[in-house]
């Protein structure tokens, strides 16, 4: 394999590649690495973990065909370390070139053979709009756990055909984020496809203003391209909690607050509430909203802020990372934060947008 | 149970000879015979007691508690404060919690909350040198053989070690990963086991029996 390139070109394949790259090592050693096939002037490096592979094709001078792997980090470090311009690469055996200028590193290659087939589902091709889907995805991706240990269902996003269009729903039985997307469907209706939220982050920072994504559904993965990067995930199985059932129908109380300001001041109040167990509390009444942190050993913070409250006195706390991860997703200028009580989950909504939810429990206080 | 608050004094006769001077106490008679001389104090230990079998003799003002090896108890009394007798019944026994048996049915039912994609093949799972815990197969059929234990330490390690290389030797098993699974495991077991590609885990018993916790979830 031989060929050359403009050095960010090759820094962006690597980089794209290189995060699907099994960060975990393990049983396949060649995982470590990023596969680079040539192909006349066509480059495809493609990096895996085995749940998640990315793949990204880029055109390059191209004098030799061949396929290698080379180990992912190290590719990653050095081609970004070298001068912007010409890169050289040629592997030869299991050693790789990499030149540029009067600099030259020699890499230990790892043999192709064991990098393991990733096939692509066969499932026809339709295309989504890209921005609407990245929207979406940032608005539930955060909510969904991280947590493999206690339950891989939880990891993933659910993509559910309504018949308004598709709908995101992600939780990790702490909140419950909801996003209907009208404009968007590639299901068919009742179908459903549980798809695991890294996967989805991946391909929400790939997505730009204006890109198509092109989609394959299979039944056990699917694959999300957008330009010239291809991204395949497995499907996760198993049954998505009934989230419908969270959603309370009717709260009595109800606070009409404006978002930024709640958004900041929360933020304000994290400073102090450094531990992500120290809850924020929010006293609310037909004064405003009030707003509390009590960190043993480190202090306190209150701040009060003008609301529209309607309701019986209330006094809710919630995990200050949550919170403010709601109010990023929710959209507008106004947010309704909806409760029954202190111990009940309390639903957080932009003012007159029935697009997007945010359900959060609240933390039990003293 | 006979719970008396007297004031008395206490003297013990037998190996040596112990005198408590004196004072307000609480004599334990319970259903076995046992008799216990307790202080306001001191945790669960007695200032002074004898065992089962021995016979209490109850004269006026004075208790003589003897048993078969000739040791008495002579607690002699100045005044009685309270007497009570109750009726406990059989007592159930302690249990006690996170025993590996009940560790290792719990895992067998949620073998997920090791790794995830882990099917149970079967629990005990004879081997020529005694039973592994579990044995599992991992998402990609490699079987996986699972020591349990409460404490983590390295003789557990070991021990797992031995049934790897048995169970290595089974064409059908080969290659068999190992997890040493633990409520707790300790930093030497740790090293020890990674060493020897042994993957570590520990696990929360009160997740794992579906204890609430204090803090509030949706579902």
């Amino acid at each position: 394999m031989k060929f050359r390139c403009e050095r960010d070109v090759l820094i962006e394949a690597l980089n794209n590649a290189g995060r699907a790259v099994s960060s975990r090592g393990g049983s396949l050693p060649v995982l470590s690495g990023v596969r680079l096939e040539l192909r006349g002037n066509a480059l495809t490096v493609t990096g895996s973990d085995l749940d998640l592979t990315i793949t990204m094709s880029t055109t390059v001078h191209g004098e030799a065909d061949g396929v290698t792997v080379l180990p992912s980090k190290l590719a990653s470090d050095i081609v970004r370390a070298l001068e912007p311009g010409r890169v050289d690469v040629e592997v030869a055996g299991d050693e790789a070139n990499i030149t540029s200028g009067r600099s030259q590193f020699a890499v230990r290659a790892i043999p192709a053979t064991e990098f393991p087939r990733i096939t692509e589902p066969e499932g026809e091709e339709l295309a989504l709009d890209g921005a609407a889907l990245a929207h979406g995805l940032r608005q539930v991706v955060s909510a969904a756990s991280t947590d493999e240990s206690r339950s891989a269902i939880l990891t993933g996003v659910l993509m559910a055909a309504e018949a308004s269009g598709l709908r995101l729903v992600a939780t990790d039985s702490y909140r419950l984020a909801v996003r209907d997307l009208s404009s968007t469907s590639f299901l068919q209706e009742g179908q459903s496809v549980l798809v695991p939220s890294n996967a989805l982050k991946e391909l929400a920072r790939l997505l730009g203003d204006g890109d198509t994504v092109r989609l394959r559904l299979g039944d056990r993965d699917a694959a999300f391209t957008v330009g010239d990067t291809t991204l395949i995930t497995r499907l996760i199985s198993g049954e998505f909690p009934n989230y419908r059932n969270l959603i309370p129908k009717n709260q009595p109380a109800c606070l009409t607050v404006a978002r930024a300001s709640l958004l900041e001041s929360v933020k304000r109040m994290k400073v102090v509430a450094k531990e992500p167990s120290t809850p924020v509390k929010l006293d609310m009444s037909n004064d405003g909203l009030k707003l509390t942190v009590n960190a043993q050993d480190i202090g306190s913070a209150a701040e009060e802020l003008d609301a529209k409250y309607e309701g019986p006195e209330l006094t809710v706390a919630f995990n200050p990372e949550y919170l403010v991860a709601g109010l990023d997703a929710a959209e507008g200028d106004e947010v309704t934060l909806e409760c029954i009580d202190a111990l009940k989950p309390a639903l957080l909504r932009s003012l007159g947008n029935t697009e997007f939810l945010y359900l959060l429990m609240p933390v039990r206080v003293s | 149970m006979r719970l008396v608050i007297a004031r008395c004094s206490v003297d013990y006769a037998g190996r040596l000879s112990a005198h408590l001077p004196m004072a307000v106490r609480l004599l334990m008679v319970k259903a076995d015979g046992c008799v216990a001389v307790h202080a306001d104090g001191g945790a669960y230990k007695p200032l002074n007691w004898m065992n089962a079998p021995n016979t209490l003799t109850e004269r006026d003002g004075e208790w003589v508690v003897r048993n078969p090896k000739g040791e008495t108890l002579t607690i002699t009394i100045e005044e009685i404060l309270s007497d009570s007798a109750w009726e406990l019944g059989p007592d159930p026994g302690l249990q006690k919690d996170g025993v590996e048996a009940h560790l290792q049915e719990l895992l067998a039912a949620n073998p997920h909350t090791i790794e995830t994609g882990l099917v149970l093949v079967r629990r005990e799972h004879a081997t020529d040198i005694g039973p592994v815990d579990l044995l599992c197969r991992d998402a990609g059929g490699v079987a996986v053989a699972i020591e349990v234990k409460r404490r983590g330490e390295i003789d557990g390690v070991e021990q797992l070690t031995r049934y790897l290389e048995r169970m290595d030797l089974d064409p059908l098993l080969r290659p068999v990963r190992g997890v040493f699974v633990a409520q707790q495991i300790k930093p030497q077991a740790r090293v020890l086991a990674e060493s020897r590609g042994i993957i570590c885990v520990e696990i929360d018993y009160d997740e794992l029996r579906g204890i609430e916790s204090a803090e509030l979830r949706l579902f």
